[in-house]
């Protein structure tokens, strides 16, 4: 136990640069479309008890608190920030923002759906509405070959000009996922997220109904992250990370003190 | 062999504890809602007929250091910080009721109300469970509110209440759990006065620059302990040549 304060004071630095690696990496994704921050949260490790309260101090006198040493600090978990970005106009037919609640869902390779806020899609070379990767978005939607004047409305519905007619054919309609806790969702990368027993099951349904939010056509949701509120983090963060070192060197004179004295 | 050389090693081991304390405190100076831990020194006596020449002394975590920390807006509907010394109220893993200044509250898979540590966050009539899908949002008085999707137009109704107690006139310790508990088991009753503060979080209420000023002083008593022990081992040896028969 007597160099144990050298122990907690390294679970502080640990926290210290995990949290720095998580604002990192909102700020390395700054320019990510539909990019949610994540907060680094932390928790408090188990106390141990050298004593009892209520235990005898004496046959007359009992201790009125116990004795409980903290053994530091831990990273319990990111949570994910999901305050709505800016949306922002392209002017790409093909470009939709999400304007409240809910994801896109899109087909990886392999079959498993996963869930993207990005929704900067483009047609494949076999018409099929795409992710810049290539994954199909779920309902797949087939754009044929020269269909002009594209439009998707705020529920989903997308319907084209096609060649040799002048009234718009309905091509589709792409439906939303919603989460109950979206913050419990899994980061795969790629701007994708998968349901996890945190999130619970995803709930599929039309766009702008049940609190889902409504799909706006040519435009784009930028990041979230907000460089000032991270620059300020960092700051917080490097300052705790010193401290906490230089209460590691304190400790560690302590015991050179004792080991050249005594 | 006298005595002192006990005194001074109780001393040493004292400083390094308030030590170990003082780096638990700074560990958790990031953690949400997290409350400082307070050492407290006693000199131990033994009361007796002899001249009290001697202390030892006993270091113990006293409690926690109650005031606020800094708040901080955060803009997520589902953070809260108390005002004042209310608590949020939440259930232990043993079932019991406990209290904790943490607010940064998720709505689980199951749509239970936790807090970031997990725990469950009560109302009045135990945990807070709410229906799926909506928006939700906490009121300064802790209504939770969820705006039904399907009337947009709708107000906001009332679908729980997060129990506010305040602990004022009422002993709470910290547990080992982090979480606090009435002296002596028992609950603290709701505060009707008391007030939240919503999208924001209460930080944790150590404070750095004060760190490091009980480290130095925590590093400097150490060494002047070991140089007592130090000097205690002088006299002795001083005393034990005397004794020595050449």
């Amino acid at each position: 136990m007597p160099s144990s304060a050298l122990h907690v004071a390294r679970t502080g630095l640990e926290a210290q640069d995990t949290r720095m690696r998580v604002i990192a990496n909102n700020l390395a994704n700054i320019a990510t479309t539909g990019f949610k921050r994540d907060r680094a949260n932390f928790a408090t490790l188990a106390y141990q008890e050298n004593r009892v309260a209520g235990q005898q101090s004496s046959t007359e006198t009992a201790y009125a608190t116990g004795l409980n040493l903290g053994t530091g600090v831990s990273l319990q978990s990111t949570t994910s920030i999901t305050t709505q970005g800016t949306l922002s106009s392209t002017g790409n037919p093909l470009d939709m923002a999400l304007d409240g609640e809910g994801f896109f869902q899109v087909q990886l390779p392999g079959g498993r759906l996963a869930y993207t806020r990005a929704g900067n899609f483009s047609r494949s070379a076999e018409g099929s509405l795409v992710t810049p990767q290539g994954y199909a978005v779920q309902p797949a939607i087939t754009i044929p070959e020269g269909a002009t004047a594209i439009s998707v409305g705020p529920d989903g519905t997308i319907s084209a000009n096609l060649p040799g007619s002048s009234v718009p054919t309905e091509l589709g309609q792409l439906t939303l996922a919603s989460f109950t806790n979206p913050a419990g969702l899994q980061a795969l990368g790629d701007n994708f997220v998968s349901e996890t027993a945190a999130s619970g099951p995803a709930q599929i349904g039309a766009a702008g109904a049940d609190g889902r939010g409504s799909i706006r056509q040519g435009m784009l949701e930028a990041s979230n992250v907000n460089v000032v509120e991270e620059l300020v983090d960092m700051i917080e963060t490097q300052r705790a990370y010193e401290i906490n070192s230089k209460l590691i060197s304190a400790v560690d004179e302590m015991l050179r003190n004792a080991n050249q004295t005594l | 062999m006298d005595r002192l050389i006990w005194t001074a090693v109780t001393g040493m081991t004292a400083a390094m504890t308030r030590q170990r304390v003082i780096a638990s405190n700074m560990a958790n100076a990031q953690t949400t809602g997290f409350r400082a831990e307070v050492l407290q020194m006693t000199p131990l006596t033994l009361k007796g007929p002899a001249v009290e020449a001697r202390a030892m002394t006993d270091a113990a975590v006293k409690g926690a250091m109650m005031t606020p920390g800094v708040m901080v807006n955060t803009g997520r509907p589902l953070d809260v910080a108390l005002q004042g010394q209310a608590m949020l109220t939440v259930q232990a893993p043993d079932g019991s009721e406990a209290y904790t200044r943490r607010g940064d509250l998720t709505v689980s898979a199951n749509g239970l109300l936790v807090n970031g540590e997990g725990f469950a966050v009560m109302g009045e009539g135990g945990p807070i469970t709410l229906p799926p899908g909506g928006t939700y949002a906490i009121a300064e008085d802790g209504a939770v509110l969820r705006r039904d999707p399907g009337t947009p137009e709708a107000a906001p109704a009332e679908v729980g209440r997060l129990k506010l107690a305040n602990p004022a006139g009422t002993a709470i310790a910290k547990g080992l759990d982090g979480l606090f508990r009435v002296i002596g088991g028992g609950i603290l009753p709701s505060d009707a006065e008391a007030r939240l503060a919503p999208a924001t979080l209460e930080q944790s209420n150590v404070r750095p620059s004060e760190v490091l000023v009980d480290m130095v002083e925590a590093q400097r008593l150490y060494d002047m302990r070991t140089k007592l022990v130090a000097t205690a081992k002088e006299l002795d040896e001083g005393g034990a040549s005397l004794m020595r028969m050449t």
